[in-house]
């Protein structure tokens, strides 16, 4: 019982950096969460929460990758789903490679970021950041690197 | 089941028939719907397959793109400096283009003939309608990737620095050496395909396997 | 002059391309112009290096822009001889009045396509020789050796693996059913939910638009697994619902088991597919309680309406304490099976999945 209240413990914890910060900030799903089946070959979807006017929410997004060592960006296809605030991310870079999704929202004077580690199963929950701002260059060229040094384990 | 894509399409029975209006299961749904294809075995593209993507048929076009896509992507990939975008955009170009002009064919040597004449167009084209000719930069260095298996990094190591030396030759030897490395096209095709005399031919594959060999050897030092 | 057709034949020489007389005037130039040896070398070394350069796989992304066109820009049919046209006007006007009576009195459903991809598939009783097709209350059925391509409507498309029987049941544009006896097909659906169906002896797939693979065994059970998207597995009033990444079992009368992720624990997915079969379901819902992360949430919730009241209220609490039910679902609610409560929570918990 104890080690089923420790496990839960490391289970909530686990939890908490998932997107559940104060403020504007994206929270990322599996493409069922958005009951929508515009979603079924997404990659996966995300809400934007925290903001008050979800439909004036700016979101905008690029997947970075890393091909045969070279770098690459290339704009995503982000679709507004029917519920307010919810987003399905289609994949628009190739399956060869190494490839971040770094999504970018504005609402108001707010700012939110995250950088999703992509796999060819959809999104590598674990490895996700958020920020409250668009991640910097760093921020995605670590993330690369640390997606191509995990596939080639 | 098997993991690589692989579907027949059905031949028509009669292939001399006069065109027919596409069978009503074979239209387009609005929605993209993911086909299967089955490679062919060898490199012959049936008069079947051509003849049906002759008469509209999208099934015997898409066996005729799953026959050709792969060295058509490779040739522009390496033609565009390893970038899969650009790569991608080409590929793609070439095969509209070829869609609406595949009627005038009548057999596999004019076919391919013509189908890489499309690709040189495309590149070329795109190649001089950009500003410079930069190729991109390879970090490679900042982002090395160690691997456990010491020869399949020694290849990619390889195949990176052949890519790399390819990148910086011109347009006009870029290509030839693309094709004929990856299709194997005779010098007649390839004249057809470049629109030059054999003998051009003969020189800008013989000039651009030199100058890759040059870039090669100064890019390992 | 002379080393300009050297270098003119030198990759032909290379390449082995040279009628066998050039070749022997390339090879004995070569002997004595150290020159042209040069140049041969370098030319060799050029197209050594070309040779390790590897072939790059086409994305899957680039086809479906070309099929879209496709629709939009038929290439214009050759041009036939006038007479041609004349006679296929009057075999029209003829075949017209015998099709409308066909359509009058067709069967129900319309016919799929299907495609022999391996070996030797059979539609009804008779092989598949390239390309047929199959209607309602036909049988496709593949060997050790064989698989078939069923195009599926307008819809998709559904890949039939070695050892399997499947039947089409229903053919139409708004209800497209199969029922699979044993062995497994691979699902490619692209539609609005609820136009494609599966059924099997133990549960039926209810498409709401996915990639999936669907398994069934000779005792009646069946192993469904989401590719993409989502599949809802039911069996009279028992109803699975199986995301992306997600396996479920199901079992002859007892339906459609408790789905979990591939990714769980070994420990969590043995006790799933054998809960419900061991007379005391205390083993396996300790396990799976133990076992469970945040993503298992997706097995604790389909949990809830399986397991008895007091265990309900264990699962209950475990699941809240990993993730609360959102506000307005109450533990009361919750424990007395309430559906739209049960929804509410589920679609809460799905941004976790």
């Amino acid at each position: 019982m104890r080690m089923g209240m420790l496990r839960i413990g490391i289970t909530v914890c686990a939890a908490v950096p998932l997107g559940l910060a104060d403020g504007f900030s994206f929270t990322l799903g599996n493409p069922v969460a958005a009951q929508d089946y515009r979603a079924k070959t997404a990659s996966f979807v995300f809400r934007a929460e925290g903001c008050g006017e979800p439909a004036k929410a700016q979101i905008t997004g690029t997947a970075e990758g890393l091909v045969n060592g070279i770098r690459h960006s290339v704009p995503l296809k982000i679709s507004a789903m029917s519920q307010p605030g919810v987003y399905a991310v289609y994949q628009t870079w190739p399956a060869e490679g190494a490839w971040v999704v770094s999504l970018k929202g504005a609402c108001g004077a707010e700012n939110a970021g995250a950088l999703v580690p992509t796999s060819a199963k959809g999104f590598l929950r674990d490895a996700v950041k958020f920020f409250p701002r668009p991640a910097t260059n760093v921020e995605i060229e670590t993330a690369l690197k640390n997606l191509a040094q995990g596939a080639n384990q | 089941m098997a993991g690589t894509q692989a579907a027949a399409k059905g031949l028509k029975q009669n292939p001399s028939a006069a065109a027919r209006p596409v069978t009503k299961w074979k239209k387009i749904f609005p929605y993209a719907v993911s086909m299967l294809v089955v490679r062919l075995t060898g490199r012959e593209l049936s008069t079947q397959i051509l003849e049906s993507c002759r008469s509209g048929d999208r099934d015997a076009f898409r066996v005729l793109y799953e026959q050709y896509k792969d060295r058509v992507y490779s040739i522009a990939f390496y033609f565009f400096h390893g970038d899969p975008v650009s790569a991608s955009d080409a590929t793609q170009q070439v095969f509209l283009k070829l869609m609406t002009s595949i009627q005038q064919f009548r057999g596999e040597a004019e076919f391919s003939t013509w189908l890489y004449r499309l690709v040189v167009n495309v590149c070329v084209d795109a190649a001089r309608s950009r500003k410079s000719e930069a190729v991109i930069s390879d970090r490679l260095d900042a982002f090395s990737v160690p691997s456990s298996q010491e020869d399949d990094y020694q290849r990619a190591e390889t195949a990176r620095s052949v890519r790399m030396a390819v990148s910086p030759l011109p347009p006009k030897f870029r290509i030839a050496v693309l094709m004929r490395y990856f299709d194997d096209l005779s010098y007649e095709q390839m004249a057809s395909a470049l629109r030059c005399s054999m003998g051009t031919v003969a020189s800008r594959l013989s000039r651009g396997h030199k100058m890759l060999a040059e870039r090669l050897k100064r890019l390992k030092g | 002059m002379w080393e300009k057709h050297i270098a003119m034949h030198l990759m032909a020489y290379l390449n082995g391309e040279l009628p066998p007389r050039k070749a022997r005037e390339v090879e004995s130039h070569l002997e004595v112009c150290e020159a042209c040896r040069t140049e041969r070398e370098k030319i060799r070394a050029g197209m050594d290096a070309i040779r390790r350069l590897p072939l790059v796989a086409a994305p899957d992304s680039i086809w479906p822009s070309i099929a879209a066109e496709f629709g939009r820009r038929q290439p214009r049919p050759a041009a036939v001889v006038h007479w041609r046209w004349v006679l296929a006007a009057a075999v029209l006007i003829t075949l017209m009045s015998s099709t409308a009576y066909w359509w009058l009195h067709r069967p129900l459903g319309t016919e799929w396509g299907v495609v022999r991809i391996d070996g030797s598939p059979s539609i009804g009783a008779k092989p598949l020789v390239g390309a047929g097709h199959v209607r309602a209350g036909e049988w496709i059925e593949t060997d050790a050796h064989s698989q078939a391509l069923v195009q599926v409507g307008e819809i998709g498309s559904v890949q039939v693996a070695p050892n399997t029987r499947v039947r089409v049941v229903t053919a139409q544009q708004d209800e497209h059913r199969l029922a699979l006896a044993r062995g497994e097909i691979h699902a490619s659906i692209s539609a609005p939910p609820k136009l494609f169906f599966v059924d099997t002896a133990s549960g039926t797939a209810v498409d709401l638009g996915c990639e999936y693979s669907l398994i069934a065994a000779d005792d009646g059970s069946s192993l469904l697994r989401v590719i993409r998207g989502w599949v809802s597995f039911e069996w009279k009033e028992i109803d699975s619902l199986v995301p992306a990444g997600a396996t479920c079992r199901t079992r002859p009368h007892l339906g459609p088991g408790i789905p979990y992720f591939d990714d769980a624990s070994a420990k969590l997915k043995q006790a799933a597919d054998a809960f419900g079969l061991e007379k005391s379901g205390d083993t396996t819902l300790n396990v799976i309680l133990s076992a469970s992360r945040v993503r298992d949430t997706l097995t604790l919730w389909h949990l809830l309406a399986r397991v008895d009241p007091p265990d309900r209220n264990r699962v209950y609490d475990h699941l809240a304490s990993v993730s609360p039910p959102p506000a307005g679902v109450t533990r009361e609610m919750v424990l007395k099976l309430d559906a739209a409560a049960l929804q509410r929570w589920r679609d809460d918990l799905a941004w976790k999945w």
